[in-house]
């Protein structure tokens, strides 16, 4: 194959990783904004929405479409019941923003341990069988459907949350407290609880993530630690706390790895991705777009 | 008795990694979440020379050391630059980065399959093949580790560290280059975990990439947080404390895969309760 073969596939798996990574940004910023710590548990709500998803469609033969929108659910409820019993106590004693980022680590360790003794560490997939899904040709590259369905629920979720942000109340709540939380206090705005809408948002938009990589790769309980940090490295190379900026960094970030290992081999993958976010960290911290 | 012996030479690793990390986090307050890299490169480079060169045990430590120290010098370089949360993420990206080159760089470190036939250290011509007899290096290590550590947070330099953590614009104010200061805990600091590499890869006799991941790191930090920031005594007995642990889950009657997984669920909680609770750990005397 020569370079020009290849190139359509390239782009194809860029885009592709770029939009798995978009989604698991977006919630992060949208957590980050409102609550300006890492919250590293949000990766492991990623693997929360595939696992549920493979408890009801696949061991309980539930239809495919209610499973995940079920699936979907439970994992916003389980980011806002964290919220909730964890978070909201720490934010209310004014606990430093490492307290909070150790306790996530934490919640991190203990559900993804609670998921692989549920269902084993194996490497499990959710879609029922390979081989029949269609597959598309675009130039010399090859898209699933299973992939098409990522692009086109990624963008749909992303345009919904602008949407979202920009037209409703709870939107402009959500800005109001990522802007300033003490002044969005002040006049009258009921904080916490918005808090805590924002962490089922996001819970739930990664929980989406999580589920749309178990169709199209596969599950196993690891698997969160790598989208949240994918997710993360994303949103600081766009711009920490800014949703559009995450977007950006998302493509880029799945860009950058898909053509990194083109030269080099794919284990390389990881390395790439913490090499380019330690870059963006000492040259530009403040990322693409300033907050 | 073996078990016992094998359970207490752990826990002299441990707390060797703990004294190590409590020096960063506890005394010069910054959350670096990747002593297990360092772990892992005194490991392996005590490992390779160990099973491929002739020049025995002691040169072997001392050139892990020394690699250790450059390999933290050129990441600290790089970790001066963040903050807080920042310091953390970034400490991160160096662990999993660490990690991808033992499990990638297969000429060098046989990736996955790992070393095997590590010998067991022999020095001033003492062999110390019994389990009985590398206990008691482990403990004399131990305890030069606890001393030495002991010397720099009581010394002047240790005092600036704390008042770095504390303010560090202040004390820069006072015309203290903490650059410097940063720097140099934090080689020593992974030094330390160099050593503590190279007594598992000698007592195990194999190493693979499994034992030196982001998991690890976070057991380490586990151990500090639970014993106490900027307490000594208090990783030691973190480091105890979280080595037992398991000998009891054990005895509730976990399957083996199970009962590993059980361990990540009672960090993950203790992390969690500690956090909530007691943030400032058994005995620490500084709160993150």
């Amino acid at each position: 194959m020569t370079a020009m073969d290849i190139l359509p596939q390239l782009i194809l798996n860029g885009i592709i990783a770029g939009a798995v990574y978009a989604l698991m940004a977006l919630g992060f910023n949208l957590i980050y904004g409102a609550t300006k710590f890492f919250n590293l548990a949000h990766g492991i709500l990623a693997a929360v929405g595939g696992y549920v998803v493979f408890f009801l469609f696949k061991s309980n033969g539930w239809n495919l479409y209610l499973s995940v929108i079920i699936a979907v659910l439970i994992t916003g409820l389980v980011g806002y019941l964290i919220d909730k019993v964890i978070y909201s106590p720490l934010r209310k004693r004014k606990a430093s923003n490492m307290i909070l980022l150790v306790a996530s680590l934490g919640i991190f360790t203990a559900i993804q341990a609670i998921i692989a003794i549920l269902f084993t560490s194996q490497f499990q997939t959710l879609s029922t069988g390979a081989g029949d899904q269609n597959i598309y040709q675009i130039g010399t590259g090859i898209i699933t459907q299973t992939q098409i369905i990522i692009l086109i629920s990624g963008l749909l979720i992303m345009a919904g949350l602008i949407l979202l942000l920009k037209k409703t109340l709870l939107g402009k709540a959500i800005k109001a407290i990522s802007d300033d939380e003490e002044v969005a206090k002040i006049v009258g705005i009921d904080t916490n609880k918005i808090i805590g809408y924002v962490f089922f948002i996001g819970s739930a938009i990664a929980g989406l993530a999580g589920i749309l990589v178990g169709f199209d790769i596969g599950l196993e309980p690891t698997m969160g630690m790598g989208l949240l940090l994918k997710g993360v490295i994303a949103s600081i190379i766009g711009g920490v706390g800014n949703i559009y900026g995450g977007v950006l960094g998302a493509f880029l970030l799945g860009f950058a790895e898909n053509f990194g290992i083109w030269k080099i081999s794919g284990e390389w993958k990881d390395a790439i991705a913490f090499g380019l976010l330690i870059i963006f960290l000492l040259f530009r911290p403040q990322g693409i777009f300033k907050k | 008795m073996e078990y016992l012996i094998h359970l207490a030479i752990l826990f002299a690793i441990y707390a060797i990694l703990g004294i190590s990390l409590n020096l960063v986090v506890g005394y010069a307050g910054l959350l670096s979440v990747t002593q297990s890299a360092f772990y892992g490169i005194g490991a392996y480079v005590t490992a390779i020379l160990l099973t491929q060169s002739g020049i025995g045990f002691f040169l072997s430590v001392i050139l892990g050391i020394i690699i250790t120290a450059v390999v933290s010098f050129l990441m600290g370089i790089v970790l001066s630059k963040f903050d807080d949360d920042y310091y953390a993420l970034g400490s991160f990206g160096f662990n999993i980065i660490i990690f991808s080159i033992f499990l990638n760089w297969q000429d060098l470190t046989r990736g996955p399959l790992g070393i095997p036939g590590i010998s067991r250290p022999v020095l001033f011509g003492f062999n110390f093949s019994q389990n009985a007899a590398f206990l008691v290096l482990a403990l004399i290590v131990l305890a030069a580790i606890y001393f030495i550590s002991k010397f720099i947070v009581n010394s002047s330099f240790g005092r600036v560290l704390k008042a770095i953590r504390e303010d560090e614009k202040a004390i820069q104010v006072f015309g203290y280059n903490t650059f410097n200061y940063k720097m140099m805990i934090f080689v020593i600091a992974a030094a330390m975990a160099g050593v503590a590499g190279a007594l598992f890869a000698s007592y195990i006799t194999f190493i693979d990439p499994s034992t030196f991941t982001l998991n690890e790191s976070i057991f380490i930090l586990v151990i500090i947080i639970l014993g106490g920031l900027a307490n000594l005594k208090g990783s030691i007995l973190g480091a105890l404390f979280l080595i037992l642990l398991p000998e009891i889950l054990r005895f509730v009657g976990f399957p083996t895969e199970i009962a590993a997984q059980m361990r990540q669920v009672v960090y993950g909680v203790i992390l969690i309760l500690l956090m909530l609770y007691r943030p400032q750990g058994l005995v620490g005397e500084y709160k993150l």
